[in-house]
Parts: structure tokens; C-alpha cells; sequence
């Protein structure tokens, strides 16, 4: 992580020391979300937002239908299914840690190990594998390794619904961790996720209409310039926008807000590897 | 007489120029992504600004801003969350995203608003 500044640290502390708000739990949190974007976007249906800034934007609409296939992704899906399939020294290979060999199990995470007592994303689990048989890990931030087999295990479960589940108390904590962050102001600009993505959801920042939280986790990795971009990467972005340091690629941080991020996506279709502008 | 009138002239158009000065660097804080950034929330009017899609913020123009004196606008940009604790607009001062004097110009430049 690079070095703070002595005002986006402060922000970040802030933040990461604000008190939990009483939780309502995951589904209540979820239902809430999902009545006010009701409310305010009464045309638009729950599988609408996987377009991002596309489901409030005709201009953009029509821009992602020409691009569609995303240029690039084409490469970046054969990129991963190499590594997916490679061989290690011992004959095994990621797709051999999966279940299916990873066909149909994107819609289950991240999910709460009890084991390890922590949040499995696919990044976790990917290294996890690797780990297990000796191998170099691949880099959670880098676009052409693991950006490349995201880009592939979720082409695999393309159409499967998001089924992300909670079911435990410590699993319930994660969540309400995640939203915690997602509502937290942080950084410079001192605005919280929810700020521009809940507040103001449809409004628009410059030429770009910002995307509602629905919808978020199905559509990732989108191609942006040829490369998949992972709801993590994507995330780290939105921080430094923010003037706060991004919390570190792989971090429980980011894993607690895709968790947050795809529970409310629940019962919405992945639909990943779709193009998306600079 | 004359010279004088020449003089009086030639400090009013000085003054003038002082000022267009001071709302162009106004302009250019209000814009940049590293500064102001304003533009990204805010439309203004048509040749004040680039044209952009940003709502948002109000669009700022003369009508909007009237009753808004220096120190109005100076204690807004310093901290929004003064007046309007649920605001999303940046506080520029306490945050350091502009300095004073940053701040000023951006004042300049909003009251030169058509």
C-alpha cells in the first residue's frame, strides 16, 4: 500500500473506526436497497443494473451494443482458460481444485469459510489452490494473471444466478462489515460509496451516469481497453478517486465489500466479460 | 482633466482585467480533475464552462447564486458539511483539496457567472 498522506489516513482511520450501526440483517439490508431503487427507477428491473451506467443512459447503451462482444475478450478468456488448465509439476491444476472444474460456482461467492474463519472471494481460492500445490500466487490487482482466469472461471457460470448466502452469525458480521465500509466517508473527497452509488445512483458525474449497487457483482470483470477489470480492481479505483488510500488488492477489506456488493446482488444472472469505457 | 481621466480610465480597465484574471484561474480550479473538480456535479452556463451532463449538483448560474456573498460561499466551500451534514460535496478547505487563496479565485469565478 503506498504511503499515506497525513489527511487520507486520517480519513481512512476515521472511517475504519466509526461504530457499527445496529444491523438488520443481510436480507433486510438487501430489501431495503432493493425498494428504494424500486422506487426512484420504477422502469428499471433488478437485472437492468447489471449494465452499469448503461441501464440509466441511452448514449452508453447504444455504445455497448456496438462494442459487444468487448473488444478483447475474446483474448482475455482464452488467456485464463490457459492458466486455468496449465499443468503444475504435479500434474494437477486449477481447474482440478473446483468442483466441475470450476463450471457453475461463481454465483456462491465470496462465501464465509468456518474453517479459516474468514471470507473466501474466487481470488482466495484461486491462490489457495496455488498455494496448496507449491505454486507462485497470482497478484489479486493484475489484470493479465488473475484478471485473465476471473475473466475465464466466470464465463463458466455466464446466466447463473448469484446465490450468495449468509447463514451464520459470523458470516452475518462480514456483511454488515462490508456495508459498513461501502456507507463509511472516506479519504479526501470525503464521500462514501454509497454516497454517489446509493444517493445519487442515475445522477451524473461529468458524462458518466453513475451505476446503482444492484447489479454490480454480476457484471464483473468488464473489459475496459482490452483488459478485465475485477470488481476489486474496480473498487481500488473508486477509492483513490476518493483521495483514500485503496485498501490493498486481496484484502479482507475489499472482500468484505464484494460481499456486501453480491449479496444485494442476489437472484440477478452473471453476465461478465462485457465492455466498459475508459 | 484629461490626465486624469486617462488615469482613472486606464485603473478601471487594469482592475477589470484584475478581476477576469482572477475568475480565469477560478475557472480552471473549477474544472480540473486534481483540484475543484466542481464541473463533475455542477453544469454552468453555456461559454462559462465545458459542456457536460453533470446533475449531481444544481446547475450554478447568476439566479442560482444570488444572495451568495463571499463569505457564504467561502464558508461553504471550506466545509459543506457545516450547513448540510448529509451533503456529498467535498470540503475543499478542511480536506486541503484547495487552499485559500484557491478557494478565492473559485469565489471569483462563481460570481462572474452570467
Amino acid at each position: 500500500m503506498r504511503f499515506l498522506d497525513r489527511p487520507r489516513a486520517a480519513a481512512v482511520l476515521l472511517a475504519l473506526s466509526l461504530p457499527l450501526q445496529a444491523a438488520d440483517g443481510a436480507e433486510a439490508v438487501r430489501n431495503d436497497i432493493v425498494s428504494s431503487m424500486r422506487a426512484r427507477f420504477p422502469s428499471l428491473a433488478p437485472a437492468d443494473y447489471v449494465a452499469g451506467s448503461a441501464a440509466f443512459d441511452p448514449v452508453r447503451q447504444s455504445e455497448a451494443a456496438a462494442n459487444r462482444p468487448a473488444p478483447g475478450a475474446a483474448e482475455a478468456i482464452e488467456a485464463g482458460r490457459r492458466l486455468w488448465t496449465t499443468k503444475f509439476a504435479n500434474g494437477r491444476s486449477l481447474a482440478g481444485c473446483f468442483p466441475n472444474g470450476g463450471r457453475r460456482i461463481a454465483a456462491a461467492y465470496p462465501q464465509y469459510d468456518r474453517r479459516v474463519k474468514r471470507l473466501v472471494s474466487l481470488e482466495t481460492a484461486i491462490n489457495q489452490c496455488l498455494k496448496t500445490h507449491g505454486q507462485p500466487l497470482l497478484e489479486a490487482g493484475d489484470p493479465a494473471t488473475m484478471g485473465a482466469v476471473l475473466a475465464y472461471l466466470r464465463s463458466l457460470s455466464d446466466g447463473q444466478k448469484i446465490a450468495v448466502r449468509t447463514g451464520s452469525a459470523p458470516a452475518e458480521e462480514r456483511f454488515e462489515e462490508g456495508r459498513r465500509i461501502y456507507f463509511a466517508r472516506m479519504g479526501q473527497q470525503n464521500y462514501s460509496c454509497a454516497s454517489c452509488h446509493v444517493d445519487h445512483a442515475g445522477n451524473y458525474f461529468g458524462d458518466n451516469a453513475i451505476p446503482a449497487p444492484l447489479g454490480s457483482a454480476a457484471a464483473w470483470p468488464f473489459i475496459r481497453e482490452g483488459r478485465p477489470v475485477t470488481m476489486q480492481m474496480r473498487i481500488r479505483e473508486c477509492l483513490d478517486r476518493m483521495g483514500a488510500a485503496p485498501f490493498p488488492a486481496g484484502s479482507d477489506e475489499l472482500a468484505h465489500l464484494e460481499y456486501f456488493l453480491a449479496y444485494l446482488s442476489n437472484g440477478i444472472a452473471i453476465r461478465p466479460n462485457a465492455w466498459r469505457p475508459r | 482633466m484629461r490626465l486624469t481621466t486617462i488615469l482613472v480610465a486606464a485603473a478601471a480597465a487594469l482592475n477589470a482585467g484584475g478581476a477576469w484574471a482572477q475568475a480565469s484561474q477560478g475557472r480552471e480550479l473549477f474544472i480540473r480533475p486534481d483540484k475543484g473538480n466542481c464541473i463533475a456535479c455542477h453544469q454552468v452556463p453555456e461559454g462559462s464552462g465545458p459542456a457536460v451532463r453533470s446533475d449531481v449538483g444544481p446547475r450554478l448560474d447568476a439566479a442560482r447564486l444570488k444572495g451568495w456573498d463571499r463569505e457564504r460561499l467561502r464558508g461553504l466551500l471550506e466545509d459543506p458539511m457545516r450547513a448540510n451534514p448529509g451533503t456529498v460535496m467535498p470540503p475543499y478547505g478542511r480536506h486541503r483539496l484547495l487552499e485559500s487563496r484557491e478557494i478565492e479565485r473559485v469565489i471569483d469565478y462563481l460570481h462572474a457567472l452570467p
